[in-house]
């Protein structure tokens, strides 16, 4: 039996089981299938808009536990999510991610926003562009998912957030990942960069559309599935100036590495995966979870552990559930939910912030579930990441902020418990 | 002022107006239809699909319920690219009058609406999904109808006979030289600027608008009220076949299956204004409820979109409610000359799309006699350009093109299997078309993501090719999420709300929409 099992393979479900495994837990992580890491950009976000740009990230996110207090930093506060986000830096190491916790940098999207975060693949990097500044952004012809005359033409008219203007300009290039192949998905075209002959095919292609003026280069978040490093630093020396991925749509190949990278550390750290093993249920005797029932197969089977750490995801996952009445519910151990709207739950304006989006599972300073009146309602399970109730993520853009941070506490809890 | 002459102007782009510029385009008279937005945008293009048998009327319009029945036959040919021969039942479920299905039988045969009874046993072999407890099954002649390619059909006929089109011309003023009227004034919305148009005649085929539009020609009183009916889309073809519940005609009593989805409608409720459809909660569930009815399980099933439509129910003050030659077949004629003494000036409205041929045929009927042209109707004989290959719809029609050209031809929309050169092309020739306006032309983000990844690359592709600069093309992704939002915020349940999270997590997430530059900061 394990000491711990942790439900969900997203970012909170990796990092607690890592964070567990490497403090010495027997760790077992169920999850439905693969996890929603690979679906996301590859940054790590903190906290990006109040609904204002944020420049740095701590500071906001003090200012945010203060005034809001059902917002999951409440309990982490700047200080939780510093402990966190570096220890988590620190697992990935500086060859995969770079950047500062202390100031956001705002990196060009697929359509030519500026988007705010703190941490990314060194790969994003050179993407935090200065005034002055002429940027090529290259389109491959056959990638339907990055359009460069609209990132350039976007990005040539906002002021950057650290003031002046950069210019920019589209470039096509026809590259040819698979013969006869007009539709190349990002995945494809990385998977074939990892082979160093058609990486070369693929600088030169670009080098011949580049000219002097240009001072940096933006390419589609294709650089590689395997070893960016190499792929990103080779490309760069061919074309001799710096080179910038930028994020695509899902499935999203920064999105694949990290969720690689993490299961290796993951398993390396004894971690057991259980995919395919959706918990559907629990047994339990009053506060406490004696078992897992995961539909496995076509049947039910118990899984026991001391100690759950649960992190199905939002609404993206199936977490929670509204049904065709309007009912909201959290459909495994039937837990409170917070910020429960009442009809409609969302509304009219597209726009506008959704009261729905804030539902979710409150929790106390330990990552246990509680009720309204704040009293945990299990002893032994803890809730990380999307499930938590009071952050529209997506939108202020705290996602990996909120899931890295809730998912060391809830371990550390686990941890300190030390039984 | 732009100036125009011809012999007729048709006014509204729906089924019925396409259909009367067809037919007197075809009778040999110049013609120009002028249509406030996009065509299909009304009524025609927010109706559940669904091309009568005729047996839904056969007990409370027998007249109808006949005319449906011919036009049905008459459209399967010359329309055949827009319509699904699928087939219908009339089934008996336990909420239903059992008595009703005798009657119902009875006056298919009265009325010459094909109709065979089956065992329950076969409807429940054809449609699995069907109530179990259902006790009386009839297969009929329904189908399903893309009205938008109906509409296209007849266009594209017309302008073979030389007709035009002009779509976002808003009419502002009819004229009128003493009891003739002789034009209209029309604003252009895309390229500004006001288009005079001359003609002999104005035809007003404007549908639930119709009465405003008799009111600008001086010929008051003209009563359309809009019935409000709410609809909804349901991820998958949850039936095969047109599911009709045998009973008197209701609220949510029939699902129709069209292209990849099916359509659960309808409710009908009275509304001030055509231009104000709210989608009501209460309604959404009436209808999900009715679906249960039919389809045990339906609530479970994932519903995509909702949206309501007006029908046009006319009432005319000035006529008795029991003079059929002023109000027939469900339709609506006005002979402004008879009614209001002005001549050149006609209105149709009423009716259903099963029968806008016949409506249309009617309407240019009058016309020709007020003119003393004796030129006969051929609509109904000859094959509309776009279903020469005389073909009906199947659902698979995408799929196996693209087999022919996956390699060639990114896919940009995958629910839909829309292609790059499906957008280009359309673009190219019609560089001011939004994307709804590609949506009604090639059902561009209407399956289950709603957009979640076609929308995006729509807007590359139309600044790419040039049709829009990055101002317009953000502002053209921002109008098109917050429209198909329309007909999301009001069904979200179940799986469809785990697709809304991951596209907010798209657009507002990874690419961060929200704070693309907005219009007013280019040019800088």
């Amino acid at each position: 039996m394990s000491d711990v099992v942790v439900v969900g393979a997203g970012l909170a479900g990796l990092t607690a089981a890592i964070r567990l495994a490497r403090a010495g837990r027997a760790v077992t992580l169920l999850s439905a299938g693969v996890g929603g890491l690979q679906l996301s950009q590859g940054t790590v976000d903190l906290l990006g808009y109040t609904p204002d740009r944020v420049h740095h990230p701590l500071d906001a996110i003090d200012r945010t536990a203060d005034a809001d207090h059902a917002h999951p930093y409440h309990h982490l506060r700047a200080d939780g999510v510093r402990h966190a986000v570096e220890w988590f830096a620190e697992v990935l190491g500086p060859g995969e991610l770079v950047g500062s916790l202390q100031t956001n940098v705002h990196l060009p999207t697929a359509v030519g926003a500026l988007r705010p975060t703190a941490l990314m693949p060194p790969s994003m990097a050179a993407g935090d562009l200065r005034d002055g500044a002429n940027v090529a952004i290259i389109g491959l012809r056959r990638l339907k998912d990055l359009y460069p005359d609209l990132i350039a033409d976007n990005l040539s008219r906002t002021d950057l957030p650290s003031g002046g203007r950069v210019n920019a300009r589209g470039v096509h290039v026809d590259f040819v990942v698979r013969d006869g192949e007009s539709d190349s998905s990002g995945l494809v075209t990385a998977r074939a960069l990892d082979d160093s002959s058609t990486l070369l095919r693929f600088a030169d292609a670009m080098a011949r559309e580049l000219t002097d003026d240009d001072h940096v280069v933006g390419v589609p978040a294709v650089l590689g599935l395997v070893d960016t490093q190499t792929v990103w630093s080779t490309l760069q020396t061919r074309l001799g100036r710096p080179v910038f991925e930028i994020p695509l749509p899902p499935p999203s190949v920064p999105g694949i590495r990290m969720n690689a990278s993490l299961t290796a550390h993951a398993k390396a750290a004894g971690v057991r995966f259980v995919m395919g093993g959706r918990v559907v249920g629990a047994t339990r005797e009053g506060t406490r979870i004696t078992g897992l029932q995961t539909d496995t197969a076509g049947r039910l089977r118990l899984t026991r552990s001391p100690w759950i750490v649960f992190a199905p995801g939002g609404f993206e996952s199936g977490a929670i559930d509204v049904d065709s009445y309007g009912a909201i519910r959290e459909p495994v151990f039937d837990l409170p939910l917070a910020h429960v709207p009442s009809d409609p739950v969302v509304s009219a304006d597209y726009w506008a912030d959704h009261p729905l989006f804030r539902t979710g599972v409150a929790v106390d300073h330990s990552m246990r579930p509680v009720d309204p009146t704040g009293a945990a309602v299990l002893d032994n399970l803890v809730v990380a990441g999307g499930l938590i109730a009071g952050a529209t993520r997506w939108r202020e853009k705290s996602g990996e902020g909120i899931a890295i941070a809730t998912a060391v506490r809830a371990a550390d809890t686990i941890i300190e418990d030390g039984s | 002022m732009k100036s125009l002459e011809t012999d007729v102007i048709v006014i509204g782009g729906g089924a019925t107006g396409s259909g009367v510029l067809r037919d007197a385009a075809m009778r040999g008279y110049r013609a120009i239809l002028v249509e406030r937005v996009d065509l299909g945008q009304g009524t025609t293009g927010r109706f559940h699909g669904l091309l009568h048998s005729g047996g839904r009327y056969v007990v409370t319009d027998p007249r109808s319920a006949t005319e449906c029945a011919q036009e049905t036959a008459i459209l399967s040919k010359i329309a055949a690219d827009a319509v699904e021969q699928t087939g219908g039942l009339f089934v008996t479920t336990p909420a239903d009058d059992p008595e009703y299905a005798d009657k119902f039988a009875a006056a298919c045969l009265a009325t010459d609406v094909p109709v065979q009874e089956i065992a329950v046993a076969e409807a429940l072999r054809r449609e699995p999904r069907l109530n179990p407890k259902i006790s009386r099954a009839f297969a009929v002649n329904d189908g399903s109808v893309d009205a938008w390619k109906l509409i296209w059909g007849n266009v594209h006929s017309a302008m073979e006979y030389g007709a035009q089109v002009l779509t976002y011309h808003w009419v502002t003023q009819v004229l009128r030289d003493g009891d003739r009227v002789c034009g209209v004034v029309c604003r252009d919305d895309v390229h500004g600027g006001e288009v005079r148009i001359d003609a002999d005649f104005v035809i007003n085929a404007g549908g639930v608008w119709a009465g405003q539009i008799a009111d600008m020609a001086g010929c008051p009183d003209v009563q359309v009220v809009p019935g409000r009916g709410v609809m909804i889309a349901m991820n998958h073809r949850l039936v095969n076949t047109v599911v009709n519940r045998c009973d008197p005609p209701g609220d949510g009593d029939i699902i129709v299956p069209i292209h990849t989805v099916c359509v659960i409608g309808t409710t009908d409720t009275k509304v001030d204004s055509p231009d104000d459809l709210p989608i009501p909660r209460d309604e959404v569930q009436q209808m999900l409820d009715a679906g249960e009815v039919l389809v045990p399980g339906f609530r479970q099933s994932r519903a995509l979109h909702a949206w309501a439509g007006a029908r046009p129910l006319v009432k005319d003050t000035r006529v008795a409610a029991d003079d059929t030659r002023h109000m027939s077949r469900g339709m609506a004629a006005f002979d402004h000359l008879e009614r209001d003494g002005v001549r050149g000036f006609l209105t149709i409205s009423g009716g259903k799309a099963t029968t806008f041929r016949l409506m249309a045929q009617v309407v240019v009927d009058q016309m020709c006699e007020q003119r003393g042209d004796t030129r006969p109707c051929r609509t109904g004989d000859e094959v509309m350009p776009t279903a020469r290959e005389g073909r009906n719809y199947t659902v698979g029609h995408r799929l196996a093109d693209r087999e022919g050209d996956r390699l060639d031809d990114p896919l940009i929309c995958e629910c839909e299997l829309v292609t790059r050169s499906m957008i280009e092309e359309h673009l190219t020739e019609t560089p001011t078309a939004s994307f709804d306006d590609i949506r009604r032309q090639m059902r561009l983000g209407m399956g289950p993501c709603q957009g979640g990844f076609c929308s995006m690359r729509a807007t590359g592709i139309g600044h790419e090719i040039g049709a829009l600069d990055a101002a317009r093309a953000n502002d053209r992704l921002r109008l098109f999420l917050t429209n198909r939002w329309i007909g999301l915020h009001t069904i979200l349940h179940g799986d469809q709300v785990h697709q809304t999270v991951l596209d907010k997590w798209i657009f507002d997430g990874t690419l961060d929409v929200e704070h693309l530059p907005q219009a007013q900061e280019a040019g800088q």
